[in-house]
């Protein structure tokens, strides 16, 4: 009890504005309340997360406006859409901070959580204060804390598919602690195995510890660790209009442990207050996949990664949070390696279409034909790949009567180098010539590195035009790093052993026989350039936001299929283009009637593929007063679409919406509720990819009822 | 005395000179760059710089020639090594003459009967090497220099 005291009388003498306040988010760095912050904010709170079934990023889809996750693959998948920004590979357009310590890894951005009690995002580039990463804004989730003295909670529920999902958490003195576990069959079947081909299993724990250490210290530890093991990458074919079923032959699946283990530290001087945050992070994942996807024995990719990194950051704010200027400065930095083994394995279907049919289409027939008597051929390649990132920032927020200035840069420093060592080995024979198999080694080493500066300036100006009532504008730059092609060195590599066998032979064809080169294996990072209005109205209960935006996108980061009979697929950086849009959010309560609406709008002017027209949420919530209890009803549909699902624009998703909704008989100490998603079974894609020119698209989940109880243990 | 020891010193230095000049050439691995022409369907065309490695064998009795990067027809897509091997090889001391009545060439990893080599006729006098042959029925000639 002392140590909960000691926090309430810390937080106490923290300024109001801070928004390292308990009960408001941890994770920003803004040096004032987000209600003055000259962007578009989305702030989901713990009931609507619970409401909606929230348990991972994913659900988020659509409750914030212009923000499209979409469920498929596998959880290293992550892919996030937002504002026309986003692709399936590498960098993602959004920071995500857990308790204002940046994830650093997209593999690890998709976990179950309990006990989170806010989601905030901010909208747009927010490079100034946070660096890479967040040119379509930072997502920030805040988890129980010890100040929060919720009761312990324990949750459990089940559904369809043989979904269990477990989960708690509880305070007590300066701890806080939750746990949640996930089971689930799987929903798609694999036709070809006769099994399901997505289960899940996944464990997640959090633990925060908090304390003030002196009248000036204040400390926070936090500790998250997820394991998961899962199968998944759910495609089927398409062919003539028509999705085929999943059917595979090879292993898929993807296994991840991610661990991150946090500390801040403010210390509260009598002029200046200083936030220092450290954190490491470990990621260890492996991801197996037919990458072919089809029944025959063709080749598969596993993709191992030991990753660790290291964040540092120290900011320096005033301590005088009613001074008209309010300067923030601060220095980040991060290192992080990367080693990856990323071995393809070429079956004997694969041989012979991938390789020998590719290397023979190359040779006279009248004078001869190769061929490879390994039933299997291993590509293998292993990566060294070490990042490192240096910032300096600073941000100045002036008031002046109902206005509200702020002018920021940050320069960002950024390197990385990638040391690669492959080598393929294999028997080739040549005939009618060769009267044995000839072994040979095609080893393929090298390294390449890029170093490169980013300076990301912000302006912005917000108004208070009435009480409640603000209207901003902001000029703004983000940026997405830069990076290494490790998926395009199998392709390298198959061309490296075609050609060392062509010159085992003596024979040299006149023309190049692959489109990749090493050359290819580095892309470059992708800026934008925000100009955005809005306006923002909170009061009596009533949240409101409406902004238009502008974004000049330069170097557009996508993603590639390799031409031919090639599963390969690349990071490649095109020109860009305009992106405007529009955003809106609403929540507000009548009486006992909660509502909430978002919608988006966005028009990219190269027609980026992937990427949502619009997106909508709408959901009403009303609790019918009974006798000792009360029913609540909450139902919502969410909808994103149309989208391009290829560059050529000759496939197309239409907009389609999913209902959702959630009944629970609630008294003090325990409910029960039943929830569903997907109510009306919409059929709708999540996924288009082509492969060894075929075309393959992932479907969206079907409907899902879940039932469950909670009990509070007051 | 005198008269015979002078004697005796003319013919050394005679003697010797004699056996320099008369000594065959050694023969020694080296490359040439010049024209491979090639006669096929009535017409010839040329395969232009192209690379053609001599490499005698120890006792320097025979020799492969190696010609590197070739085509034998004009429309082939590829080019391709081919090494004609136990190539004869007679020295004076003027030149290196090669010949080689019938044999198999070397080529993508193994013997390629289709062009056998026949009626293999070539010099290497100085830094230069010539020869010619028929590739299967293709009369086939080079002509190139270090």
């Amino acid at each position: 009890m002392t140590g909960m005291a000691l926090i309430s009388l810390w937080l106490s003498i923290v300024p109001v504005q801070d928004t390292l306040q308990a009960g408001t988010v941890v994770a920003l760095k803004e040096s004032v309340p987000l209600s003055q912050v000259a962007s578009p904010v989305s702030s989901i709170r713990p009931e609507l997360l619970e409401t909606t079934g929230t348990y991972r990023p994913n659900s988020l889809s659509g409750m914030i406006p212009g923000l499209h996750i979409p469920d498929y693959g596998a959880s290293m998948t992550s892919t996030i859409y937002l504002r026309g920004l986003g692709s399936r590979m590498e960098n993602p357009v959004l920071g995500l901070y857990l308790d204002g310590i940046p994830i650093l890894d997209k593999n690890a951005y998709d976990f179950d959580w309990e006990g989170v009690r806010s989601v905030t995002l901010l909208r747009g580039p927010q490079g100034t204060l946070y660096g890479r990463n967040t040119m379509g804004g930072v997502l920030a989730i805040r988890t129980l804390a010890p100040s929060d003295c919720l009761p312990p909670t324990i949750s459990l529920e089940y559904g369809t598919a043989n979904t269990v999902r477990a989960g708690g958490f509880f305070t007590t003195g300066n701890h806080a602690f939750s746990a949640t576990f996930r089971h689930t069959d799987g929903v798609f079947r694999n036709v070809f195995k006769q099994e399901l081909c997505d289960p899940f299993n996944g464990l997640s724990v959090r633990w925060k510890w908090e304390k003030p250490a002196g009248d000036r210290l204040f400390v926070s530890h936090l500790f998250s660790a997820s394991l998961s093991d899962e199968g998944g990458f759910a495609y089927g074919l398409h062919t003539d209009g028509t999705d085929g079923p999943v059917s595979y032959n090879d292993e898929a699946g993807y296994r991840r442990l991610f661990v991150l283990d946090g500390t801040k530290l403010r210390w509260r001087g009598e002029k200046v207050v200083v936030d220092g945050t450290a954190s490491l992070q470990l990621l260890l994942d492996d991801m197996r996949m037919d990458q072919d996807y089809t029944e025959r024995p063709i080749f598969t990719l596993q993709q191992e990664q030991h990753c660790g990194a290291g964040t540092l950051e120290v900011l320096v704010r005033r301590a005088d949070a009613k001074a008209r200027w309010q300067p923030s400065s601060g220095v980040f930095a991060f290192l992080r390696g990367n080693r990856m083994h990323a071995p393809v394995t070429f079956k004997r279907d694969g041989i012979q279409t991938l390789i020998l049919d590719n290397a023979n289409a190359h040779i006279p027939s009248d004078i001869g034909y190769l061929t490879l008597s390994d039933n299997e051929m291993t590509v293998g390649s292993d990566f060294d790949i070490a990042t490192w990132n240096v910032a300096l920032f600073h941000e100045s927020v002036w008031r002046t009567g109902a206005w509200l200035f702020t002018a920021g840069l940050r320069v960002d420093y950024e390197g990385a180098r990638m040391d690669y060592d492959c080598l393929t080995s294999l028997h080739y024979r040549f005939m009618p010539t060769m009267k044995a198999d000839k072994a040979l080694d095609v080893p393929y080493t090298g390294s390449v590195g890029h170093s490169r500066i980013e300076v990301l300036p912000k302006l912005s100006v917000l108004y208070e035009v009435a009480e409640g009532l603000r209207l901003f504008s902001v000029l703004s730059k983000g940026y997405r790093s830069g990076g290494f092609n490790t998926q395009i060195f199998s392709d390298i590599l198959q061309h490296q052993a075609m050609t060392a066998m062509m010159k085992d032979l003596g024979v040299y064809f006149d023309q190049p026989t692959a489109g990749v080169t090493a050359g290819h294996t580095e892309y470059d990072p992708e800026e934008a350039w925000n100009l955005e209005v809005g306006g923002r109205f909170r009061r009596e209960g009533i949240r409101a936001e409406v902004s238009a935006y502008g974004m000049n996108v330069r170097n557009r980061q996508m993603t590639v299929f390799l031409p031919g009979q090639s599963a390969g697929r690349m990071m490649t950086n095109a020109d860009g283009g305009w992106h405007v849009g529009v955003e809106t959010e609403a929540e507000g309560r009548w009486k006992d009637l909660c509502l909430r609406a978002a919608w988006s709008w966005c028009k990219t002017e190269e027609g980026v593929p992937y990427v949502p027209e619009h997106t909508l949420f709408a959901g009403v919530g009303y609790p019918f007063r009974l006798r000792g209890c009360r029913l609540q009803v909450d139902g919502f549909v969410r909808g994103a679409g149309p989208f391009w699902w290829n560059e050529e624009h000759s496939l197309r998703e239409p907009f389609s919406l999913r209902a959702g909704g959630r009944i629970a008989l609630v008294f003090p100490k325990w409910e029960v509720y039943a929830r569903g998603e997907n109510l009306t079974s919409t059929d709708s894609h999540t996924f288009y990819f082509k492969s060894m020119e075929k075309e393959y698209f992932a479907s969206g989940k079907p409907r899902m009822i879940m039932i469950g109880i909670t009990i509070k243990c007051k | 005395m005198r008269n015979i020891f002078l004697t005796a010193v003319a013919l050394v230095v005679l003697g010797c000179g004699k056996t320099n000049s008369e000594e065959p050439i050694a023969p020694k691995e080296g490359s040439y760059t010049g024209t491979v022409s090639v006669v096929y369907n009535g017409s010839t065309f040329d395969n232009e710089n192209i690379q053609v490695d001599f490499k005698p064998a120890a006792d320097g009795k025979t020799a492969s020639i190696v010609l590197n990067q070739i085509r034998f027809v004009p429309t082939m897509p590829v080019t391709v090594d081919v090494t004609i091997p136990d190539v004869t090889v007679q020295a004076d001391d003027k030149e290196i003459v090669l010949s080689c009545a019938r044999v198999v060439p070397l080529a993508m990893g193994g013997e390629y009967p289709r062009y056998t080599v026949t009626d293999l006729k070539g010099k290497i006098v100085g830094n230069e090497m010539t020869f010619s042959l028929n590739f299967g029925d293709s009369p086939t000639s080079f002509r190139g220099t270090k």
